[in-house]
């Protein structure tokens, strides 16, 4: 196993929750009780880990705790060597972890804290996460994210000129991690039941221990804040649908006419600023740009005083 | 009776030189026993191995650092220049006195510094002497001992050549240097010391710059050809490859053109893509079953021309007619408003009221041109209908040859002879286009293999004599030399062009190609019989011309075996197969020979976008309906983002938000790529607009 990739290709499924927001299952044992981990510390110190680092607001979010609750957990994080924290911009303090924290996450990522230039993205990304977590449906089918971090240790520097690396990747497991009341394993997802279905409400799609309709596939996420020309967004688009090979993989079997194009679909979630030319790229495409879906970024996306300079 | 004493007299003392001469050399042999023991091994192997003298002289030259250490120590301990001049028979004395004492294992260490060394050049010395004495029929009992001697040596060969492919990972594709590895030799002749003969059992090289210029190929079928075009591909892939990102030449572009078709074309595409894939090959494009092509890029007055000789034309009274279709098509091809954008509005140009409209601006001949050839236009129409539902849409799409790093095109010869020489025209002519055109930033392999199928249309020979300059490179292959062309003038024009060199597998007309390697200088030699089953050695020899290459050797070849033929040289090679992983194709591919109107993908990369059923990831074996899917998509969207934002949404949006139907976004994408749609700018689609080149 890649010992920067513990978790493999995908990690294993979170378990199955309420669809509200809530506290971040717990992924991995790593804290024993003389560490002082207990679940939201495990599954915070995680999703830290993998975002490069977070603001306490959107920390508090992923816990759901409140922003208090929150600092008082990265306090204590820091307080252990295991993170650092630092107002780095306009809003709260980011906290990302140190070589401790990351080697407690048993993650291989070379530790340092998030780059200035790159806070609004990485924020943005912070925010796509957190709404698709709180989407209903998602943890109940056991999607599991993905981060840039995780794609870029799995390349281990072998980034080419022409591979462009998705903003995270959203695995949508064939089975789910099981229904919860345990009642024999769930249908498949060209039963009847979810193509009648399909049409209604996500609710109506999202049934517990049902696989969603578009359960196996993997999404490439992308966020959007400054806008790109036209010509440069839709060769990133051609790249993403083309691609069949995980990323550190053979650069043989990167693009590999016939095979299965490794994203079903790609989700861009773009500002205002961005939206125009996003959606003139997938346009520019033709038919393939069926696969390609565009949403607003969520308003917890933008860095305080961000949103304005953008628009 | 004083003559009869003298007689004996002389007899008695010409034996007894010769038992002193015999006893002699008895003495020689006994007395430096070591050496003769060591040579006589080095020799009896080089016979079981099949290896040339020169091998033997290779591995006493490597025994030259040991001598120079055993040397230095002796010169060091001693500090005598006379005695370490003197180790060799100071060690041969003490070895014999060794010996005497019983200590033999010590004697044979003592000895062994200097017996090695001499004895394997004493080994070489017999073996090269047995060799020529037996390459002049000179040697062993009977005038049949050579002929005999030589088939023996072929088997011993082989036996090494196989030996020395079969471990795993024991040939490379390439070497440090860049060369090309095919296999093992088997066996060198002629004269050049080619770089691919390196005696029995060592690797068969071939310079990279050899699959840079124009090879034949020739063998027929289960005889190892496809093993070797495939070796050949990948290791010109992989070293073109490492030289582009050196910054020594251009990136690599091999196009196969398969001129049998059918399932068994299928498999081998499957191999190759597997193959090239290993060899460094970021995509492989199979033709017209994943990707296809367009000839609609090509230039209008490339257009015109290969358009015209799709069609078959007759000749005497029916060139008439060939001229009238060439007309019409140029008409149809260089109409003001710009060339046609696909097959379906050429289709619509050929018309006399639309030729018309398109010429009636200008004036001028053409339209009375389209007066004079008007009844004829519905013929040329019909003609192109019909050919273009034999041609399928492998020609139609949007790919181009850059999409790939290698093309794999199978044309259905075996089938559809008339449709493979059509379509393997028109690969030809967008290839010729694209490196004449193109960026000119390839090196290009195009190997057309089973070329008999097609070479009644295709003058292959047209490419070689400007495309060295061009960076293309021709590889030829047929089962046979009269599968390479039509007549004899253009088999000999392909073979004479191979400057590459022309490898030949069993085929049982060799002889017109091994003509072509030339002769090489042999001792002939006659024997006396002097009583049957007795031959003196008194005889003549005389030097006499034979085939550098075998023409019965190659008859006989096994499957694996080749003769690589090169500047009057020939190299027998054992082939080595390249192992690949498991197939990697869409299933059903291999086994399913999908006919030339089988449905075509839409380029190398689109191919996998365009159709929402390839866009399942791995494992999602399942059939969807992608409607439901992307319905459900876009509510669980709508439920974590909110719906699509205005601006996203608008018209240039390709799917609409409620249905998201990708059907939906063709007209917006067209438009937005400024392409004519036939049929939706006004009656005759004049107006289309020129294509923006």
């Amino acid at each position: 196993m890649n010992p920067a990739d513990p978790g493999g290709a995908i990690a294993a499924p979170a378990a199955p929750g309420p669809a509200s927001r809530r506290p971040l299952p717990a992924r991995a044992s790593h804290f024993g009780p003389a560490a002082g981990g207990t679940g939201p510390d495990a599954a915070g110190l995680a999703f830290v880990a993998e975002m490069y680092g977070v603001q306490v607001d959107q920390l508090a979010a992923a816990l759901g705790v409140s922003s208090q609750r929150a600092g008082a957990i990265a306090g204590r994080w820091v307080g252990r060597r295991l993170a650092q924290a630092e107002r780095l911009s306009a809003g709260p303090r980011w906290v990302w972890l140190t070589r401790a924290g990351l080697t407690a996450c048993g993650l291989a990522y070379a530790p340092s804290p998030p780059a200035l230039p790159r806070l609004p993205h990485i924020r943005a990304v912070t925010a796509v996460r957190l709404a698709l977590q709180g989407a209903p449906g998602y943890a109940a089918a056991g999607a599991h994210w993905r981060s840039e971090r995780r794609l870029r240790s799995r390349l281990g520097g072998r980034l080419g000129q022409r591979d462009h690396l998705p903003d995270a990747e959203v695995h949508w497991p064939e089975i789910p991690a099981g229904p919860p009341d345990g009642s024999g394993p769930p249908a498949g997802p060209g039963s009847g039941a979810s193509q009648d279905q399909a049409g209604g409400s996500v609710t109506d799609l999202v049934v517990p221990g049902r696989p969603v309709p578009w359960a196996g596939e993997c999404w490439a996420i992308e966020a959007e804040l400054t806008p790109k020309t036209v010509r440069r967004t839709s060769a990133i688009m051609t790249e993403l649908l083309s691609r069949t090979g995980d990323y550190g993989c053979p650069a043989a079997e990167a693009r590999v006419p016939g095979r299965p194009a490794r994203y079903a679909r790609v989700i861009y979630l773009c500002s205002p600023a961005a939206a125009g030319p996003v959606s003139r790229a997938r346009a520019a495409l033709g038919p393939a740009g069926a696969r390609i879906q565009i949403r607003a970024l969520p308003e917890a996306g933008y860095l305080r005083g961000g949103r304005q300079a953008r628009r | 009776m004083t003559g009869l004493a003298r007689s004996a007299g002389r007899g008695l003392a010409r034996l007894t030189a010769r038992t002193a001469v015999l006893l002699g050399t008895a003495g020689v042999l006994v007395a430096a026993v070591p050496v003769v023991a060591i040579g006589a091994a080095a020799a009896g192997l080089a016979w079981l191995r099949g290896w040339p003298p020169g091998r033997l002289g290779r591995e006493a030259a490597w025994q030259l650092p040991m001598v120079a250490v055993w040397l230095a120590a002796i010169a060091l301990t001693s500090q005598s220049w006379e005695r370490t001049a003197a180790a060799p028979y100071r060690a041969w004395l003490a070895m014999w006195q060794l010996a005497q004492a019983g200590s033999y294992a010590r004697a044979l260490v003592v000895v062994a510094p200097a017996a090695i060394p001499l004895g394997l050049l004493a080994g070489a010395a017999a073996w090269a002497y047995r060799l020529r004495s037996m390459a002049a029929a000179a040697g062993g009992s009977s005038p049949g001992a050579a002929a005999a001697f030589d088939r023996r040596q072929w088997r011993h060969q082989v036996r090494t050549a196989r030996a020395r492919i079969a471990a795993p990972g024991a040939v490379p594709l390439t070497t440090a240097a860049g060369d090309v590895v095919v296999g093992a030799t088997i066996r060198a002749a002629g004269p050049g010391g080619d770089r691919a003969a390196s005696g029995a059992g060592g690797l068969a090289r071939l310079p990279y710059e050899r699959l840079r210029s124009h090879q034949v190929i020739l063998g027929g079928t289960g005889t190892g050809k496809t093993t070797l075009l495939l070796r050949l591909w990948a290791a010109f892939l992989a070293t073109g490859l490492r030289r582009h990102a050196a910054g020594q030449g251009r990136a690599p572009l091999l196009v196969v053109l398969d001129c049998k078709g059918g399932g068994d074309a299928r498999r081998i595409a499957s191999r190759a893509r597997r193959v090239l894939r290993a060899a460094g090959a970021r995509a492989t494009a199979i033709w017209p079953d994943e990707a296809s092509l367009s000839i609609w890029d090509l230039p209008p007055d490339q257009l015109v021309t290969t358009l015209a000789d799709l069609v078959e034309q007759g000749t005497g009274g029916a060139a008439y007619y060939a001229d009238v279709l060439d007309a019409v098509v140029a008409l149809a091809v260089t109409a003001p408003c710009g060339p046609p954008a696909g097959r379906a509005e050429f289709l619509a140009r050929l018309d006399p009221g639309w030729l018309t409209l398109a010429w009636q601006a200008g004036g001028g001949p053409e339209l009375e041109l389209i007066r004079t050839a008007g009844r004829q236009v519905a013929d040329v129409a019909l003609r192109y209908r019909a050919l273009f539902r034999r041609l399928g849409p492998g020609l139609d799409g949007p790919g181009s040859l850059a999409d790939a790093d290698a093309w794999y095109c199978i044309v259905e010869g075996t089938a559809e002879t008339a449709v493979a020489e059509a379509q393997a025209r028109a690969l030809v002519d967008l290839l010729a286009s694209y490196i004449t055109r193109g960026p000119g930033d390839r090196e290009v392999l195009l190997a057309v293999d089973e070329f008999s199928a097609v070479s009644r249309r295709l003058p292959i020979w047209a490419l070689y004599e400007r495309a060295r300059s061009l960076g293309l490179a021709v590889q030829v292959s047929a089962q046979s030399w009269h599968g390479l062309a039509p007549d004899d003038t253009g088999r000999y024009r392909i073979a004479a062009a191979a400057e590459g060199g022309i490898w030949l597998l069993r085929t049982p007309h060799p002889d017109p190609v091994t003509a072509l390697a030339g002769p090489r200088r042999v001792t002939e030699t006659t024997r006396r019989l002097i009583g049957f089953p007795r031959w003196s050695r008194a005889g003549t020899s005389r030097a006499a011309d034979a085939p550098v290459a075998d023409p019965a050797l190659i008859r006989a070849l096994d499957v694996g075996q080749a003769a690589y033929l090169y500047r009057g040289a020939a190299t027998f090679v054992q082939i080595s197969r390249l192992v690949t992983g498991p197939d990697a194709l869409a299933a059903g591919l291999a086994t399913d020979p999908a006919p030339a109107r089988a449905p075509a993908g839409a380029g190398a990369a689109a191919a996998e976008q365009d159709s929402p059923a390839r866009a399942r990831p791995p494992g999602a074996g399942r059939r969807r309906d992608s409607q439901v899917v992307m319905a459900g998509v876009g509510a669980f969207l709508d439920a974590a983002f909110g719906p699509e934002p205005a601006g996203a949404a608008g018209a240039a949006s390709p799917v609409p938000a409620a249905a998201g139907d990708p059907a939906a976004g063709t007209a917006g994408s067209s438009a937005a790529a400024g392409r004519a749609v036939p049929g939706t700018t006004g009656a005759p689609g004049i107006s289309g607009g020129r294509r923006d080149r």
